[in-house]
């Protein structure tokens, strides 16, 4: 567990992290982590459905939880007064959970729903994050669909409820975290306290991510049902997370996706005139432990065709690869990844939870690297990137044979064509 | 490892005593020329964030066109007298800043956030942008490009064609009623409109300068004089528009979008401003009925009945006036059954009092969270920028707590029979109307739109 304490405000954040997440979810049941998510707001040994939402919010504080590609997280933030609340609510759930076939049709029901609002129901839904990983790799663990096939959805049972929490939400692969209006102390003895007693389990066995060598440049392509603007995303494989590659790939993502400044807003966009969006970049930098992109999005101009809009994408990664990035660039990158990530370490994902970034982070370098303290020396690595690296990252990275590019093709436009 | 708790501790833990919530002291100012100035001091992290806010937006330019201030304020960051686009966007990204210009029915706003080690070329940049926007023809004919394929876009949006529908609905001649524009609108802008409102609204007479953070406030407020003290320019005619009667009369409104695979519901009528003393009672009457998780109307339609993903509902305030809303993004099959629990929730809060602990709760909840405004800068920043813009009293931050935990079981039953008033509430369908059309009539009249408003028979 980690604790960092901060008395600015009488609140608290308490967090829960589980080395699970959709990536390694079993097969034949696409979207399984994260319907199993919505099981751990369904009631356990002491506290029934309703008790969750219900202690939380009448303690006067708020709740979630998110699934993302390794980890599966549970949050709090709530007056600093209700921290042993929290503290036993979050262990009566990690020591066992109690739920029945109504509450899984139930949650399976609401889940659906959630897909519909934010994939089936929207233009652009899900893209490109669920378009492009089937497009991208070809292990099953980074290309399947995250959110969940409906029919996997459906064959889910209870059973493979409590499997999966036997076998993952174990105490020996979480991290608990508190921050905030704390003494530290004191938050170690109520952990102790109500966490001590639940027996560790068997170390999960975790299924290998590794993707196959990658030769050509993979290309797909989505139907748009609601949108007018044909779009494409194209994607990057990145450098392994921690390393001097890395650090210099995310300086590049700056150079390239940091806002109105960024190359690719500044030619496709403002410049050129070829796209209406063009955003992107590396999504959660510190939060995952797998195969990873950095990802383009470019919703372009309906007279523009995809191959005029795609060639300027590429001069524009020529352009790096040949005269890379002048030292007064570099300078400014790198005084807005420092502004950026002091921002994250306040707000970030989930900008109505204090310090939800900072204990993102914590979490994430606990649970990957076994080092939370890396959230004070990892900002070092980013500074000390020379332009060289910079230019060296976009000639070996930033190839045809690293990338996949995913087109999504208004449907409108198909039937006037044809 | 010995201790001999045992795990099956069933009881849950009180609450300890709860520790005080102090609030940050602000200091105010009024420069010479006009411009308000509020500083609060928050040393989270080394950053600071601001807002310059105008009190004149989109319904203040309403007899104009629609959307104006919005088109302004996207034109603003796009050249001034001294830097073009590209030199702007680099200042920022070297300060390691954020900015956005923006507009809302009610002001025109500047927003930003940066080092601290920074912070005096940032106002630099504000007080340029505020100042000598130089609205150049190229720039306005590519934004206004842009935002033709942005309308466009909007329309395949359920969320935003619910909202749309509703508040054309409540709002009817109102400029309230019109939150985005028609393509023929936007291709009518010209640059001149624009310069226009930007001399009328961008004035330090009509601002307020606010800004959080990590920073010595003599120190900010000298920067501060120096950067904007030589700005000058006069507070505009603050215009009202008549009120037209409210919708009477529960009508269906149903946007017909073919092929779509859940319908967004919104129904909603009107309310009241911040400023009415009646707010907080109708906050607290809202969070009971579906503004928090633990809402009756979430733990209906959600974790009873899973109908939805998403319910909630709003209180909404503008400046003149305001309106309760209520949202669920259903499947189709359920629309009514929906309709009906969303209805039966409103009725029953407006016919019987809450019990105490259900009561308690809810205090607890909005208490509680009123007060996590206090741990991050922009949080801070919000509330600070309430009260300004609403000219709520200056211990509104010391007494909300009070006010909420003096309010009754009484109080709740007369804000819903108030506010809530479900006879009058109009309701928006968005969806295949082949597959809700019979299901929403049993809820009133029906008529049936496309998406641009036109009516589809």
């Amino acid at each position: 567990m980690v604790v960092a304490p901060d008395s600015t405000a009488p609140v608290v954040t308490v967090g829960v992290y589980y080395k699970i997440g959709f990536r390694l979810e079993p097969q034949g049941r696409s979207g399984f982590a994260h319907l199993f998510e919505h099981m751990m707001f369904q009631g356990s040994e002491n506290a029934a459905k309703m008790q969750h939402i219900k202690l939380v919010n009448s303690s006067g504080g708020v709740l979630n939880g998110s699934t993302m590609y390794d980890v599966t997280n549970y949050y709090e933030a709530v007056p600093s007064n209700a921290l042993e609340r929290i503290l036993w609510l979050e262990a009566d759930r990690m020591g066992a959970l109690k739920v029945d076939d109504e509450n899984l049709r139930n949650q399976r029901d609401v889940v659906k729903e959630e897909v519909r609002v934010n994939v089936m129901n929207q233009p652009y839904g899900g893209f490109p994050w669920l378009d492009m990983p089937p497009v991208a790799f070809r292990n099953w663990a980074n290309a399947h669909n995250f959110y969940g096939d409906f029919a996997d959805l459906d064959a889910a049972s209870l059973a493979d409820v409590q499997a999966f929490f036997r076998t993952y939400y174990v105490p020996n692969n979480a991290v608990l975290l508190i921050l905030g209006d704390v003494h530290p102390a004191d938050g170690f003895a109520l952990v102790e306290k109500h966490f001590a007693n639940i027996p560790a389990g068997a170390p999960p066995k975790f299924a290998d991510p590794t993707e196959p060598e990658q030769i050509e440049e993979r290309r797909g392509y989505v139907l748009e049902k609601f949108g007018t603007l044909p779009a494409m995303a194209i994607g990057y494989v990145l450098p392994p997370r921690r390393t001097a590659d890395w650090c210099a790939m995310a300086l590049l993502d700056q150079a390239l996706h940091g806002g109105r400044a960024g190359h690719i807003y500044r030619e496709l966009v403002l410049e050129k005139q070829l796209a209406v969006e063009a955003d992107g970049g590396i999504d959660d930098i510190f939060g995952y432990n797998g195969p990873s992109q950095m990802t383009t999005r470019i919703l372009h101009k309906p007279e523009i065709a995809s191959d005029e809009t795609l060639a300027a994408f590429d001069t524009i990664i020529r352009e790096i690869q040949e005269q890379g990035i002048t030292d007064s660039e570099l300078g400014q990158l790198k005084v807005k990844w420092r502004s950026d990530y002091f921002a994250t370490l306040e707000g970030g994902r989930g900008g109505y939870m204090p310090k939800y970034g900072l204990m993102h982070l914590l979490a994430c370098f606990t649970l990957f690297d076994g080092k939370p303290q890396l959230v004070n020396t990892i900002l070092d690595g980013f500074l000390a990137v020379g332009k060289e690296q910079i230019q060296h990252v976009a000639r070996t990275y930033l190839t045809p044979e690293n990338r996949a590019i995913v087109f999504r093709k208004p449907a409108s436009a198909t039937e006037e064509a044809a | 490892m010995a201790t001999p708790v045992s795990r099956a501790a069933a009881a849950v833990p009180d609450l300890a005593p709860e520790r005080e919530v102090r609030w940050p002291q602000r200091t105010k100012a009024r420069l010479a020329n006009g411009l308000e100035v509020i500083l609060v001091e928050s040393h989270t992290v080394a950053k600071f964030h601001g807002e310059l806010f105008f009190r004149s937006g989109n319904a203040a330019a309403a007899d104009r066109s629609v959307s104006l201030a919005e088109m302004t304020a996207t034109m603003v960051r796009t050249g001034t007298a001294k830097s073009t686009s590209r030199e702007i966007e680099e200042r920022l990204r070297g300060l390691g800043a954020d900015l956005s210009v923006s507009a809302g029915q009610d002001t025109s706003a500047i927003s930003f956030a940066g080092l601290s080690d920074h912070a005096e070329p940032l106002l630099q940049l504000v007080n340029e942008l505020a100042r000598d926007a130089s609205f150049p023809l190229p720039e306005f004919e590519r934004e206004r490009r842009q935002k033709l394929e942005e309308v466009k876009l909007e329309r395949t949006q359920p969320g935003f064609l619910a909202g749309e529908r509703l508040r054309r609905v409540l709002f009817d001649k109102h400029p309230y009623a019109l939150v985005s524009p028609t393509e023929e609108q936007v291709a009518a802008y010209n640059i001149g409109q624009l310069r226009t409102l930007y001399r009328d609204f961008y004035a330090p007479e009509n601002a307020i300068l606010l800004l959080v953070g990590d920073f010595d406030p003599p120190t900010i407020q000298s920067d501060i004089e120096k950067v904007f003290g030589s700005w000058s320019g006069k507070r505009p005619v603050p215009k009202e528009s008549p009120w037209p009667p409210s919708p009477h009369g529960r009508c269906v409104y149903l946007v017909h979008v073919p092929g779509a695979v859940q319908t967004q519901i919104l129904c909603g009528c009107r309310a009241i401003t911040r400023k009415h003393p009646d707010w907080i009672k109708l906050g607290l009457t809202n969070s009971l009925y579906g503004g928090a998780f633990n809402s009756r109307l979430v733990m209906n339609i959600r974790e009873d009945k899973g109908y939805t993903y998403s319910p909630r509902s709003a209180v909404n305030p503008l400046r003149q006036h305001g309106y309760f809303s209520v949202s669920a993004a259903v499947r189709n099959e359920v629309v009514a059954a929906s309709l009906t629990e969303i209805f039966y929730e409103i009725d029953k809060l407006r016919s019987l009092p809450v019990p105490e602990s259900e009561l308690l709760d809810a205090q607890n909840y909005l208490t509680g969270v009123f007060s996590m405004g206090l741990a991050t800068q922009s949080g801070l920043l919000s509330q600070i920028s309430t009260l300004a813009l609403n000219e709520l009293p200056d211990d509104y931050l010391e007494t909300y707590r009070q006010k909420v935990r003096a309010l009754t079981a009484d109080d709740v039953l007369t804000a819903a029979r108030t506010y809530f008033d479900s006879a009058n509430m109009q309701i928006v369908v968005v969806g295949d109307r082949q597959q809700i059309e019979s299901q929403a009539g049993l809820f009133g009249e029906v008529k049936a739109l496309d998406a641009h408003g036109n009516p589809v028979s």
